[in-house]
């Protein structure tokens, strides 16, 4: 399986505890990139001043720690572009019944 | 822009602050229970009932407020707490002030002053934490318009506060007593505490609800019409004029219905389709803002006020708005505090619980139930001076904040 599937795959085991939806599927991550064993993720919140702030990140960090290749996880959070509703899979939409 | 930051409070500050605040409420359903034969006559202003509300106000409401600050300022603001050290340092000196002064009202209130100097120091100190935080900060919203005023309601309420102690202490009065106990409550109850869960509504509803794309402009009206209210209100006092308090009342009631109006546009736009039973209690509360601003213009308009429906509406005031804001809102900040303390480092690693799974909401829906009954019945009890009705509803108060209690510290076992 090719590495950044595998990073996806761990992410989806990262779940916003507020909604008990994970951060895949919310659409929370911008961007996967892995160099030299290192894995850079470029992600969002649903809001800047969301608490779960340090909790989701460091999830997603310890997520991706077990991945053969990886040594290192680095993190960013950006609110640019601010997350937005649409970014989210269907799955996310019926769970939040928004789709029946 | 990429933000590495953290934000997260040692969760100490907050705990210690809410267990405190459990145990005053507690404490002071008790103290009201005892003094239900004079209540129910529509005495308000004895030492035992005094000491009662301020153990409410202060013991329960301010103290849940300042915990909560201290976890909700970090991440609403994205600039993390001045000094935590000082947090607990504030949060001591605030608790002995707290049950010093409530001793003082009941037992001998001349001697208030001293305790109330005490209880200044530790609101002082909560402001300066706050005035450094907020310094920080480095892009200011309206959140920060309306926290930033209702702290400045904070520093004038307990001067005020402290004038009244003086008054007592001394025997005689520095300026119009009835003018400051009246000015006092108005920037306590209307100028702290509505700002203040105004201004964090604006994140809270949003986040809770998972509300996105909707507009903002209304805030700004809703501060300029609530705040001309309370000024002219606050006027009419010294000028002791009926029809500027009637503008007063009728301006906050705008304002506030204007909030109202708000937060439902807001809600209009959220993702989250079924909101958790907490936070519609907490929505429930803003209903009864709503009616109360309403009722409260409206009785201003008869010739004669009188003070027993006044006395009435400020009890709904803070009973049905601001503690039932506070509940609402604190059965949602409890497993948050906790989730954060017991399972934020195991996400990602194993499955860990929601929130919701945190708390068992049966019994929120149930406890919630029971004080909106309790307090219907103490406004039947005030109304109708009824002292059986009146024993019956603060009983219902007393079962009600000795299972809030239980069931936010069952949270604590999860």
């Amino acid at each position: 399986m090719e590495i950044k599937a595998k990073i996806l795959e761990k992410l989806q085991n990262v779940l916003d505890p507020e909604l008990g939806i994970n951060v895949v599927d919310l659409g929370l991550i911008y961007k996967i990139e892995v160099k030299d064993g290192t894995a850079f993720i470029l992600m969002t919140l649903t809001t800047p001043g969301c608490p779960l702030h340090d909790s989701i990140a460091g999830g997603v960090k310890r997520a991706l720690r077990d991945i053969e290749g990886i040594q290192d996880v680095n993190v960013q959070i950006t609110w640019n572009p601010p997350w937005s509703p649409d970014r989210m899979s269907e799955k996310a939409l019926r769970q939040l019944g928004f789709l029946s | 822009m990429t933000a590495n930051h953290t934000y997260e409070t040692n969760i100490r500050i907050p705990f210690s602050f809410i267990i405190f605040g459990l145990l005053a409420f507690f404490l002071s359903q008790i103290l009201l229970f005892l003094s239900t034969r004079q209540l129910s006559t529509g005495e308000m202003r004895l030492p035992v009932v005094l000491s009662a509300v301020h153990l409410l106000v202060i013991g329960f409401a301010l103290m849940t407020a300042m915990g909560a600050m201290y976890q909700l300022v970090p991440v609403v603001f994205l600039t993390p707490i001045w000094n935590e050290s000082f947090a607990f340092i504030q949060m001591v000196v605030t608790s002995l002030g707290i049950l010093s002064f409530s001793i003082s009202l009941a037992f001998n209130i001349q001697m208030a002053i001293f305790s109330g100097l005490l209880l200044t120091c530790g609101i002082v100190m909560f402001l300066w934490q706050m005035f450094m935080t907020l310094k920080k900060q480095k892009k200011r919203t309206v959140i920060t318009l309306f926290v930033g005023t209702a702290l400045i309601c904070l520093l004038l309420t307990i001067g005020l506060g402290l004038t009244l102690a003086y008054h007592f202490w001394s025997g005689r009065q520095l300026i119009d007593h009835d003018l400051i106990f009246k000015a006092h409550i108005l920037l306590g109850f209307s100028g702290w505490f509505t700002l203040l869960i105004f201004g964090f509504s604006y994140k809270m509803v949003p986040m809770f609800s998972l509300a996105h794309h909707f507009s903002m402009n209304t805030a700004r009206y809703v501060y300029i019409f609530y705040i001309s209210g309370l000024v002219l209100t606050f006027i009419s006092f010294i000028t002791a004029n009926d029809r500027l308090l009637s503008a007063g009342l009728q301006l906050m009631a705008v304002g506030y219905g204007l909030f109202a109006y708000h937060m439902f546009a807001i809600l209009k736009k959220r993702m989250k389709k079924k909101l958790d039973k907490p936070f519609l209690f907490a929505l429930l509360a803003i209903v009864f803002g709503v009616i109360l601003h309403i009722a409260a213009a409206g009785f201003s308009f008869e010739s004669e006020i009188h003070s027993r429906i006044f006395s009435i509406i400020i009890y709904c005031y803070l009973f049905g708005w601001i503690v039932l804001s506070i509940i609402g809102y604190l059965y949602k900040i409890v497993p948050f505090l906790w989730w954060t303390h017991r399972y934020s480092k195991k996400i990602g690693k194993e499955a860990v619980p929601t929130l919701k799974q945190m708390i068992n909401e049966k019994w929120i829906v149930m406890e919630c139930c029971l004080f909106v009954a309790s307090l219907i019945g103490m406004i039947a009890a005030l109304a109708s001076s009824s002292t059986g009705l009146f024993y019956l509803a603060q009983g219902g108060m007393v079962l009600f904040s000795g299972l809030f209690a239980c069931t936010i510290g069952s949270v604590l076992l999860k």
